[in-house]
């Protein structure tokens, strides 16, 4: 089968330049000095890990023990859900990897600790110590800690210009920064709360802490640096036609002013008794999942244009049909709708995940005609029962 | 005509063997953070602390217990009662400063007395902390009865005092800690001063 030439071939060929899909990572880059800033960061950051909590470790080691434990198994349907969520960009493991290591060490730990600290005292100086008490945390750590955090993506973008390009590059990254400075975040809260109670009862009170930061992680620091990235990536305008300030800039100040207002639920509703316990849950949660859905849509589009474009010889050469195409680079409706032509859930989900196969191997072979895009071809055609 | 070799770098682009090309996102990166690692240090390092206790402040250790700071220390952490802000007894905080004195009273929740209290609180602090003074009772004007320990060396003095904030019922009730440490040998100059925010401590009514 040769496409080469035809207007689909031509536009499948200008995305997976203009995607960089198929691109491989590559951590270690002596010549780059972006490998050098990550390296610098995340080594200073995992020294302060190792200072922090090894001053009381031998007091608080079933704090830390078991908050590295307890989160460490929090950690895994995080990955799952953020897996399926890295549907369209399928951006490589290890880049997910040295964004998540940022976030864990370097933002958190060489960054926000000696930022936050003094930032709250300065707070604490200006305000009281009851006004810094009240206000100093919302207006500290979305400064601190979403900058750190954006930061990972700057140097990952150093690190692979081709990798990162869209906005929607920028929501996955981001997720995978956050989820990384939350973990860590997570068993720093652990080993506080044991320090509050000298040392009674440290399991119990890692327990409490994931419990209670566990709930309320599913609109924290994930969700704010996805939808802070996806802002920056839109500053930034890496893909054609995804340069848009204004929009960039809001979704920046969206994840700030989410990450002010968690932290300072108590300032803004302390005034009355109910809100203050219901707003975070009632108002602020489903406020923080309805702005990531509208940016993850938003930013979706180009990749789903691009996922079109590298499928549209395939459905040329009769491979993908259109329905598939519709579902396969489409949002949740169109794969619910393909279902429904598909009368059968699973039959239309693998039929999905194989049409994606194709695309990553497509990318990966760069629009050439290799063994893995055949075999990944076949297998499609052998679900469709279209196999000869 | 520029080679496309993975990992080469054209000699053009070179520097201190760097490409050139891709500098721009590290430096950026590296100014950011440590304008946010240094920065805000010296922007607080040239901020003064503006908040001395003055006559008549009460500090509130929450569920109701109260005490007496001394008048001129700067109140660095802490709530007032004329702040009318919600309190925890057992995660409050207080952080008061003079010239090289330092007041810190934490609240904690505990079950058990006094001096098992301030026991946990020697073990989870280091065990080769020179806290070499014998133990002995602190009763404040509202009946509380406290155990007090002191230190003295070449960093410091030190003063450890703990309490159940409960007259009736102290097994049960919130613990705090009282910690204060000065320079060397210039505690006896606080001394009055620290005797009388210990004797101010109240507990809630009905405590």
């Amino acid at each position: 089968m040769t496409l080469i030439g035809s207007p689909a071939k031509n536009a499948q060929l200008t995305a997976i330049e203009q995607s960089g899909w198929g691109a491989p990572f590559k951590l270690v880059q002596p010549h780059n000095a972006a490998f050098w800033v990550w390296l610098i960061g995340v080594g200073i950051g995992s020294v302060g890990i190792v200072k922090f909590f090894g001053a009381g470790f031998g007091t608080y080691r079933l704090a830390v023990t078991s908050g590295i434990v307890f989160f460490g198994i929090y950690l895994i349907p995080w990955l799952i859900f953020l897996r399926h969520q890295n549907r369209y960009t399928a951006q490589p493991g290890g880049l997910l990897a040295t964004g998540f290591a940022w976030g864990f060490c370097a933002a958190a730990f060489w960054i926000a600790l000696p930022a936050n600290t003094a930032m709250l005292e300065i707070w604490t100086k200006l305000l009281g110590p009851a006004g810094a008490s009240t206000w100093g945390a919302g207006l500290t750590a979305p400064i601190n800690e979403e900058w750190g955090k954006g930061l990972g993506l700057i140097l990952l973008i150093g690190l692979a210009p081709r990798l990162v390009r869209s906005s929607y590059d920028g929501f996955i990254i981001g997720a995978f920064i956050g989820l990384g400075f939350q973990v860590s975040e997570d068993i720093l809260y652990a080993y506080n709360n044991a320090t509050a109670t000298f040392g009674v009862g440290q399991v119990e009170s890692s327990l409490y802490i994931l419990a209670l930061r566990g709930f309320v992680g599913i609109t924290s620091h994930a969700l704010f640096s996805a939808i802070f990235c996806a802002g920056l990536m839109w500053i930034l305008g890496r893909a054609p036609g995804e340069r848009h300030v204004g929009r960039g800039l809001a979704a920046c100040l969206a994840a700030m002013f989410l990450h002010f207002a968690w932290d300072d639920a108590a300032g803004l509703f302390g005034w009355n008794d109910f809100l203050l316990f219901a707003a975070p849950y009632l108002l602020l949660m489903p406020l923080a999942i309805a702005v990531l859905l509208v940016v993850r849509r938003l930013a979706s589009r180009t990749e789903r244009a691009w996922m079109r474009e590298l499928l549209a010889p395939e459905v040329e050469a009769g491979v993908v049909d259109n329905d598939l195409l519709a579902a396969v680079s489409g949002l949740h409706r169109d794969r619910k709708h393909f279902r429904k032509l598909v009368h059968n859930r699973r039959r239309a989900d693998l039929l999905i995940e194989s049409a994606g196969d194709l695309a990553q191997e497509i990318a990966a072979a760069a629009g050439t005609e290799t063994p893995r895009v055949a075999h990944a071809r076949q297998e499609l055609l052998r679900l469709r029962g279209a196999a000869p | 005509m520029s080679t496309d070799l993975p990992g080469w770098v054209p000699v053009e682009h070179r520097w201190l063997g760097l490409d050139r090309r891709r500098l721009k996102p590290a430096l950026f990166v590296l100014v950011v953070a440590l304008l946010l690692i240094y920065g805000w240090p010296a922007v607080n390092a040239v901020v003064p602390w503006d908040n001395p206790i003055k006559a008549g402040d009460v500090l509130d250790l929450g569920g109701g217990a109260t005490a007496v700071p001394p008048v001129g220390w700067q109140l660095e952490d802490g709530t007032l009662v004329s702040d009318n802000t919600g309190v925890s007894p057992a995660r409050e905080t207080v952080k008061l400063a003079k010239a090289g004195a330092v007041i810190n009273m934490t609240g904690a929740a505990f079950d058990g007395t006094a001096a098992q209290f301030l026991d946990q609180v020697l073990q989870s602090q280091d065990a080769n902390a020179d806290i070499s003074g014998a133990p002995g009772t602190f009763t404040t004007t509202s009946g509380l009865a406290g155990v007090v320990r002191t230190a003295s060396g070449p960093a410091g003095d030190e003063l450890l005092a703990a309490f159940k904030m409960s007259v009736t019922s102290p097994a049960s009730a919130p613990a705090l800690l009282v910690e204060v440490s000065t320079a060397p040998n210039s505690f006896q100059q606080y001394s009055g001063e620290i005797e009388a925010l210990l004797r101010s401590i109240t507990p809630g009514s009905g405590a």
